[in-house]
């Protein structure tokens, strides 16, 4: 029987997230195996988190079942090992909701599997700062501040002559 | 001076020779001249002969003997004892007299030696002074005309060094201006981060940065595919 092509849901984000999964399957088989042995035969599911709920519930996959357990894990290792990773950065901390957001636009737009590692510059003051393997994409609003120094500098030269012929006719003290 | 104590001290001894030669060789002179009484018995004997003829002598030989008896009888030893200390007082007289002479000398030849060493003692130092008076002086015109050049080479640097700091003020107020318009944008450009930084909510934000990665998405595709 082939295997269906899992999904990541939205709530597994970075590296980190996958890396925790992988640890909650871990102690997630030794709970179940723990429990065969106690009880003989039936048990019951121990609580799990809600990305571990999620990611079985998107892909309809039962945890109490060994071969699900086995492609979860084996899905999770390969998402960690070939999944791209980018690391976007903000200039304040940004909300779960907006994460989320930009989640999903990434994943549908740029990678089905991508991580995102979201993190903190706030000398960026808006806008934001993507890193991906090779490159810097700076879509910061300092950066759009300096691209248009010389729209600035134009227009400040242009107010010049008005702010000397002030100054020098003593409007100014 | 040496001269003069030479001459007092040889006088001196001609003069005790002459006492000493006076009361001792004038005793044995007159010993001399004296006749022995054997011989003046046979003088007499034989004058007898002749004591006719020579009466008139020997009284004459005996009054002179006579006369000898009495100076041996006047310059007995007694009084030869008292001149003898009568030469001794004048000699020791002569010679406190002049030792007192010498001492006077010395006195004044001590007086006059000093007023000689006061006056020339004074005479150099005055002399000496005088030079170091002048070489002060000298000192202090040579020191007066270095401090003027100095005051002058001062004046000269000061003026050129106003002019050189006057002209590098102006260089660098234009360079600081320049500087100025150059980073000026950048300065603005700060500020505006600093001051709207926090301002903006995170969620206004989303549109943009949407925009924006959708403006980009090419590339990071394409640099994804290509790191990997």
């Amino acid at each position: 029987m082939a295997r269906k092509k899992l999904e990541l849901p939205l709530t597994v984000i970075g590296p980190a997230d996958v890396g925790r999964l992988m640890l909650e399957m871990e102690r997630l088989d030794e709970a179940l195996r723990a429990a065969a042995l106690r009880s003989g035969g039936e048990v019951k599911m121990p609580k799990t988190s809600r990305p571990l709920d999620d990611v079985a519930e998107i892909n309809k996959l039962d945890l109490l079942t060994k071969d699900d357990r086995q492609q979860l894990k084996e899905f999770l290792v390969s998402v960690r090992d070939h999944a791209p990773v980018i690391h976007i950065s903000f200039a304040s901390e940004p909300s779960a909701a907006f994460t989320l957001k930009i989640v999903e636009w990434m994943r549908s737009n740029i990678a089905r599997y991508l991580l995102v590692q979201v993190g903190l510059q706030p000398s960026i003051a808006a806008g934001c700062v993507v890193r991906t393997t090779n490159k810097v994409f700076d879509m910061s609003l300092r950066r759009y501040l300096d691209s248009s120094s010389g729209l600035l500098l134009e227009a400040l030269r242009k107010q010049r002559p008005q702010n000397e012929a002030r100054v020098n006719g003593g409007d100014v003290k | 001076m040496i001269a003069w104590w030479a001459f007092i001290i040889g006088g001196s001894l001609v003069a005790a020779g002459l006492l000493i030669w006076v009361l001792f060789f004038d005793q044995d002179a007159g010993g001399y001249d004296r006749l022995s009484p054997s011989k003046r018995a046979k003088k007499a004997k034989e004058s007898k002969v002749v004591e006719a003829k020579n009466e008139r002598a020997n009284v004459k030989m005996a009054f002179d003997k006579q006369a000898e008896e009495d100076v041996e009888h006047i310059f007995n030893d007694t009084f030869r004892e008292e001149l003898r200390n009568r030469g001794r007082l004048h000699f020791e007289k002569i010679i406190g007299e002049n030792a007192m002479f010498l001492q006077q000398d010395l006195r004044l030849t001590t007086s006059q030696l000093n007023d000689f060493m006061k006056q020339e003692i004074t005479t150099k130092l005055k002399e000496e002074f005088e030079k170091y008076e002048q070489s002060i002086v000298d000192a202090k015109e040579v020191a007066i005309e270095a401090i003027e050049k100095t005051k002058q080479a001062v004046e000269d640097n000061r003026a050129v060094l106003l002019e050189q700091l006057k002209a590098e003020f102006a260089e660098e107020k234009v360079r600081e201006i320049k500087r100025f318009d150059e980073n000026m944008t950048e300065v603005i450009n700060h500020y505006l981060v600093a001051a709207i930084g926090d301002q903006i909510d995170l969620s206004d934000q989303l549109e943009y940065i949407l925009t924006n990665l959708e403006a980009n998405k090419k590339a990071i595709v394409q640099d994804l595919i290509n790191g990997a």
